[in-house]
């Protein structure tokens, strides 16, 4: 019987409307959950895989041997590699590209790299302004590579015991 | 018959065998025993040991490869105790293996690596230190990387057993071992890629193939190769509509597992810059960039009119022999239809006088395996190890079976298998050597086979050669008389073949062609030839040879994938007829400057990766081969055109849509109307004069042999690649008062030459070599004959 | 005598509650279902013909992709079908790491499902709110696989790495103070697993609040309760699995009827519903919320407790790591191998399922020995759940086939494949 009356009042006085409003009347005074984007940034992992990047040895030297680990390891097939003798006889490559309409950035051809050449840095926010950026070529990836050489050596070495 | 018991299963097989061979037989349902230094065409070394297995009774494990089966025996090769064995082998091999897999072109092929995944062990237990070796340089075809040598010896065994060359070795030993040439040289062996398919390891590779692709990303397509009259079997591993390499692809009928260095490496060719890629024609003496409708309504417009108003005679045409059957089936119809004989493809041939009594085709009387069981083998004007590399290497086969080898030539050439006797003479001396071998045999009381014969060869005085080979020729077993190229493109070519016909009908042997190009079997019988039709059609009224054609000024020229001056014997007198003809069209895959002077119209066609087509080899098999890529910009198969051409022009039966189709119909003639092989013996009616004075020798070499090889720049490197010089003996030099370092002019006929000099004790006197096939020597006139040389200031 | 027709209807494929590329063509007699006839195949990408190209390994990716609101699940199901083929076994601690993950997914797909339903019922907040806990989630699969979503981190023998030692954390800006920064930083301080503990500690708060919103909420009842009810015959005879089995009463859960890696050693619950409607199903996923939060804490704690290796250490099948590669011949033989032509697969066939959010993911995989799979089938949950919309839909107002489809929780990654 006061169950019923229990009932009956709080379905007359929209008791669990009530509830929950005063649940989001709650969250209304309290500090928001989001942040300023762009001004402020969310915490990014350093394993974070995101635009793709091409390192060089400290003297200058790039690191990449043509050893097309990463190309016959990329799912997607998106990596693309030309290479010959360099003058010196060095194994280099000729072409490098990554079309990243195709990557499906799994990481993989970095975890393949034996030389720490080809990278996945930590930059997500990036955008194509005419048809062919997509495709990555060699010089692009380099020069990213140059601009976030210390983030990037930073990631790694954080991340170096766990790999 | 013994038993033998490998992983549980049970063998029946002949004693003598070693475990690996059986294990290695096709359906013996056992996995794969590991191995480097054992291979199946080579010697056994043993000293890999990475085949141990496990022998049941023996207290250690034993080399598999190097342990005959015996009557119960009992092996298993997956037991722990092999295994192990096999894993402790396999550290050891690595211990001074350097960490190249990610630069090393054999990464993803390599049968260390494979090996390692298999039977190694995961980690390392050595932080030494590792060896390293100093590269040698071994020319412009193999590269090497010697820090990487596992000292398996396949390479050196290579050389001892197959190139029958003794060019690598090791020096050192233990640790200190090493590969190499002793004193640093380029490899000369004219199969020396063969060792980079041998190599287990990244030691040897391909230096025109290096670093440029990987074993996995390419894709492969068989073919067949494109330079001579073997049709060895390979496969091209493309790679983004490139031909990236070429690798032999096993047949044990015709090239076993190895290649040619020409086949394997003129690959560098099929994406030379030089490559025609669009239809051009000539307005006012400049090359204009036109299309196919274009470019072919013109040719056909020209073609007709000429045949209208001078009469289709007027026409010819001259065919690489390295053309596809269809191609050349094509072509002569295209002509004959047109009313023209005017075809040919002998283009290195001046001497056409026994044509008539030419087989079906030129070739083999017997198969390529054949040449082994051969007991006497006879070359005649043949440098065979250059000219078809691996039928050198089954007359290498033979020799070491105990064949007697006996050899007529113009020159001492370096042979690759040991020679029983020859005979080294002056070119124009070269019948009368065969007629001395005749009259030896009819004064041992052998009949001759044709009357008249022993009034010919009555002259002749018998030397000692000619008696060596009368006897082993009269010995019981197999005989053969091989004509190689010298002996086709002689002046006399028609004697060398009558007499040589007569020598094995006495003799009960058979005389066998070794032709030049790829398809010169099938030219003879798709009827690339201006006195019989295709499949042996006979014709009223026969057409112009190559010789005649060139002779004859003839108003329009059909050149198919041909350089005249570098492809025909008298390539003055070819260059001269083409500038002087009306009209030249040229089908060829490449733009050479020469033929662009000349010609009229450049129809872009395909080499043999880009088309379908067929061969048909010396031993008359048909080989066909599919493209293995799309055609380059405008090429087109050569086919194709020639089709489209005919349509144009108006003739009947031109309506095929597919290479398989022109095969079918050509086929179909063949097997319908069964040629009839048989011909007559005849002999000539003379015996030519020995030349007094000084005369020319021409040989085509090795790598200036086509188009195709010409425009490969690896084997342009090698050393076995001629240069254009005037080589001759010490004596004649002496009386010449030339020297090594000075230049002369050649001169013959109309034609003249500055050549550089080079001496050389395998020329005969009174002889000069003068090779083919380069611009320089495009200036002078038929391949023998009288030359006069004198020194040049200059 | 007016022609009487039945209305069709193209419900989706662009309709935002037809969960992404549904083509649902309805058959109405005014409001009233007559007949559904859900369309699929929008969204086909050919995953499992895909996978017979590639090494074993790099279908990875692709799994993730599957049902793209739980990613590792979908992993887990790939790399347990390979593992038993290989019969290798994962070290201990990898499979407290894929269970910990499991559950992660579990949840991050529970309120994906939680906010939509309520989306499409007209409850706007939770689904801000769920999102808010996502997020957390979201980066604790960003701190391990280096993707917010796409992880690729689970691997036949293990997975690719250990938990990191560290949290990334909020940096500087000029629209906070260093205070506020602080706040944002306090889980962050310590390892991901204090991250995931402190997120675990509180989670329990924020189910009761999304309760608080809805379950005894009028509306909400009355747009579930008593809405697709499904009998648990009619629930078994269909195919179904997961929560729509156990909203139907069937106690039916692998994690407890098969166990695979860890389950067995941890405590948890199946709930179970007793109608078989819509609202039961949703009481049922919160639940489980719970459950797999229970789970994520003794996780935790073991993987405190237990540190080791996270991968097989047999480099025939896992790649040795960076620095031995570097240092050793064996091991960069191993890598390279290992990074082109994969390992290979003994011949076999095998069938290996998972719990996964949504129900049973099985993989069928078969090989014919090569270092490629020659056939794999995906038994998607997702599928057999669809094909019962008809029969579910049949007689209800066409407002109540979004709270059906919803209460599905359908993904047409897993769909259409």
């Amino acid at each position: 019987m006061m169950n019923k009356l229990k009932h009956f009042f709080k379905k007359f006085l929209l008791w669990e409307i009530l509830v929950g409003l005063k649940l989001t009347g709650r969250y209304m005074f309290k500090r928001k959950v989001t942040i300023l984007f762009p001004e402020e940034k969310t915490p990014l992992s350093p394993r974070f895989r995101g635009l793709h990047a091409l390192r060089r040895y400290p003297n200058g030297e790039e690191r990449c041997i043509a050893c097309k680990l990463c190309e016959a390891v990329c799912p997607a097939l998106a990596i693309t590699i030309d290479a010959e003798p360099r003058e010196d006889g060095s194994r280099r490559t000729t072409r490098y590209e990554i079309d990243l309409f195709k990557c499906i950035f799994c990481g993989f051809c970095e975890e393949s790299c034996p030389v720490d050449s080809i990278v996945e840095t930590h930059l997500s926010h990036y955008h194509f302004e005419n048809r062919g950026e997509n495709i990555m070529t060699k010089p692009v990836l380099l020069a990213i590579g140059d601009k976030y050489e210390s983030e990037i050596a930073k990631a790694r070495e954080t991340d170096a015991p766990f790999r | 018959m013994i038993e033998v018991e490998i992983d549980g299963k049970k063998f029946q097989v002949e004693p003598g065998k070693m475990i690996i061979e059986v294990a290695d037989q096709i359906d013996s349902g056992i996995g794969e025993i590991p191995r480097f230094c054992y291979h199946k065409k080579l010697s056994i070394a043993a000293n890999c040991r990475m085949c141990l297995v496990d022998v049941e009774k023996s207290g250690k494990p034993l080399p598999a490869c190097a342990t005959p089966v015996t009557d119960g025996m009992i092996v298993r090769t997956r037991s722990q105790k092999a295994r192990e064995a096999q894993k402790a082998v396999m550290e050891f091999l690595l211990i001074n293996h350097p960490l190249d897999c990610p630069i090393c072109d054999q990464g993803g092929e390599c049968e260390l690596q494979d090996v390692a995944m298999g039977y190694g062990q995961d980690i390392s237990r050595y932080n030494e230190g590792k060896r390293s070796v100093k590269d040698k340089n071994l020319g412009s075809l193999v590269a090497t990387e010697m820090t990487r040598c596992i000292h398996c010896t396949r390479c050196v065994r290579f050389g001892d057993e197959i190139a029958g060359m003794q060019e690598l070795g090791t020096i050192g030993r233990g640790e200190s071992t090493e590969i190499g040439t002793c004193v640093e040289r380029s490899l000369v062996s004219e199969l020396s890629g063969n060792i980079i398919d041998l190599c287990p390891v990244g030691a040897l590779t391909s230096k025109p193939f290096r670093f440029s692709a990987r074993a996995w990303e390419m894709e492969q397509a068989p073919s067949i190769a494109p330079h001579d009259c073997v049709g060895s079997n390979l496969n091209l591993h493309t790679l983004r509509q490139k031909v990236m390499r070429v690798v032999p692809r096993e047949n044990e009928s015709i090239n076993e597992t190895w290649l040619s260095d020409r086949d394997r490496f003129s690959y560098e060719a099929l994406s030379s810059d030089e490559r025609l890629l669009q239809p051009m024609i000539k307005e006012n003496d400049e090359w204009l960039v036109t299309d196919w409708p274009t470019a072919l309504t013109l040719v056909a417009e020209k073609l007709g009119k000429i045949a209208q108003e001078q009469g289709a005679n007027k026409i010819g045409a001259l065919l690489s022999p390295s053309s596809t059957i269809e191609e050349i089936y094509l072509s002569q119809k295209m002509l004959r239809k047109l009313g023209s004989n005017n075809i040919d493809h002998r283009l290195q041939q001046i001497d056409f006088s026994a044509q008539d009594s030419m087989p079906f085709y030129p070739g083999l009387p017997m198969s390529l395996e054949d040449i082994e069981t051969q007991n006497t083998l006879f070359l005649v004007g043949s440098h065979i190890n250059h000219e078809q590399p691996i039928a050198g290497y089954r007359v290498r086969k033979a020799a070491l079976l105990g064949c007697s080898v006996f050899v007529l030539n113009p020159a001492d050439y370096t042979f690759r298998f040991p020679v029983q006797d020859k005979c080294i003479v002056k070119p124009s001396a070269m019948p009368n050597v065969l007629a001395e071998v005749i009259k030896v045999l009819l004064e041992k009381g052998i009949e001759e086979p044709v009357a008249g014969l022993r009034e010919l060869v009555n002259a002749v005085q018998p030397s000692e050669f000619a008696h060596t080979l009368a006897a082993a020729l009269l010995t019981e077993g197999k005989k053969t008389i091989i004509l190689g190229a010298i002996a086709q493109n002689h002046s006399h070519a028609g004697h060398i073949k009558q007499l040589a016909d007569a020598l094995a009908k006495m003799t009960h042997g058979h005389v066998a062609f070794l032709t030049a190009g790829a398809n010169s079997a099938g030219a003879w019988i798709a009827g690339g030839i201006p006195h019989r039709g295709a499949n042996k059609k006979n014709l009223t009224h026969p057409g112009m040879n190559t010789q005649q054609m060139l002779e004859a000024r003839l108003s329009a020229y059909l050149l198919l994938n041909v350089e005249p001056g570098l492809d025909c014997a008298n390539p003055l007198l070819a260059n001269q007829a083409m500038s002087t003809a009306e009209f030249v069209v040229s089908i060829s895959p490449y733009f050479c400057h020469k033929v662009a002077s000349y010609s009229d119209v450049l129809l872009p066609s395909v080499p043999f990766s880009e088309t379908a087509g067929t061969f048909v080899n010396a031993e008359g098999k048909w080989q066909s081969f599919k493209g293995a890529v799309q055609p380059q910009g405008e090429a087109r198969p050569a086919w194709k055109i020639i089709r489209v051409l005919a349509n144009l022009l108006e003739l009947p039966e031109f309506d095929y849509q597919s290479c398989d189709e022109v095969y079918g119909e050509l086929m179909q003639k063949v097997a319908e109307n069964k040629a009839d092989s048989h011909f007559s013996l005849s002999i000539p009616s003379y015996l030519p004069q020995t030349i007094v004075g000084i005369e020319r020798l021409t040989e085509w070499p090795i790598y200036r042999a086509d188009s195709l090889v010409r425009r490969a720049p690896s084997l342009q490197e090698t050393v076995i690649n001629d240069s254009p010089v005037a080589r001759m003996s010490l004596d004649l030099a002496n009386r010449l008062q030339l020297s090594a370092d000075c230049h002369v002019i050649v001169k013959q006929g109309e034609g003249e030459a500055i050549l550089p000099v080079e001496l050389s004790d395998t020329i005969p006197d009174n002889t000069v070599y003068i090779p083919a096939g380069f611009g320089l020597t495009a200036e002078l006139a038929a391949p023998f004959g009288a030359i006069s040389i004198e020194r040049s200031d200059s | 005598m007016p022609e009487i027709r039945n209305y069709t209807l193209n419900f989706g494929p662009q309709h935002p509650a037809a969960h992404g590329v549904l083509r649902l063509v309805l058959e109405l007699d005014g409001e009233v279902i007559k007949r559904a006839d859900p369309h699929i195949g929008l969204l086909h990408r050919a995953t499992e013909k895909l996978a017979e190209s590639k090494p074993y390994n790099q279908s990875i990716g692709y799994m993730d992709r599957l049902d793209y609101v739980s990613m590792m699940c979908n992993e887990h199901g790939y790399v347990l079908a390979i593992e038993k083929l290989l019969g290798i076994e994962p070290p201990v601690r990898a499979q407290y790491i894929r269970v910990m993950f499991d559950e992660i997914t579990r949840i991050l797909n529970h309120l994906l499902w939680l906010g939509a339903h309520a989306l499409d019922i007209g409850a706007m907040t939770v689904f801000l709110y769920a999102f808010r806990e996502r997020e957390d989630l979201m980066d604790c699969y960003e701190a391990v696989s280096g993707a917010r979503m796409h992880a690729t981190y689970y691997r036949p023998g293990g997975v690719y790495r250990d938990l990191p030692a560290t949290m990334p954390q909020y940096e500087k800006s000029g629209w906070r103070t260093e205070k506020q920064i602080q706040e944002l930083n306090a889980n962050r301080q310590g390892s991901l697993l204090d991250f995931i503990e402190s997120f675990a500690q509180r989670f329990d708060g924020k189910v009761d609040e999304y309760e608080t919103l809805l379950t005894d909420n009028r509306i909400w009842k009355q747009r579930t309760v008593d809405v697709g009810v499904v009998s648990p015959e009619r629930a078994l005879a269909l195919g179904f699995t997961g929560p729509m089995l156990r909203g139907s009463g069937v106690a039916w859960d692998l994690r407890r009827k098969q166990p695979y890696e860890v389950y067995d050693q941890l405590e948890f619950d199946i709930p179970v519903g007793s109608n078989g409607d819509c609202y039961d199903r949703y009481l049922v996923r919160m639940a489980e919320m719970r459950e797999s939060n229970r789970i994520i804490k003794q996780c935790v704690q073991w993987l405190r407790n237990n540190p080791g290796s996270v991968m097989l250490q047999d480099h025939k099948i896992t790649p040795p790591t960076r620095t031995e590669m570097k240092n050793d011949m064996e091991s960069l033989i191993h890598h390279f191998k290992l990074f082109t032509e994969g390992y290979h697969v003994p011949e076999g066939e095998v069938y290996a399922a998972i719990e996964h959010p949504k129900g049973e993911f099985g993989v069928y995989l078969i090989s014919d020995g090569s270092n490629k799979p020659y056939r794999l089938k995906i038994r998607p949950p997702g599928f057999s759940h669809l094909a019962a919309l008809d029969e579910m839909c049949r007689g209800h107002l066409l407002a109540d086939v979004v709270a059906i489809l919803s209460s599905q929780d359908i993904v047409f990654g897993e769909i259409d494949r």
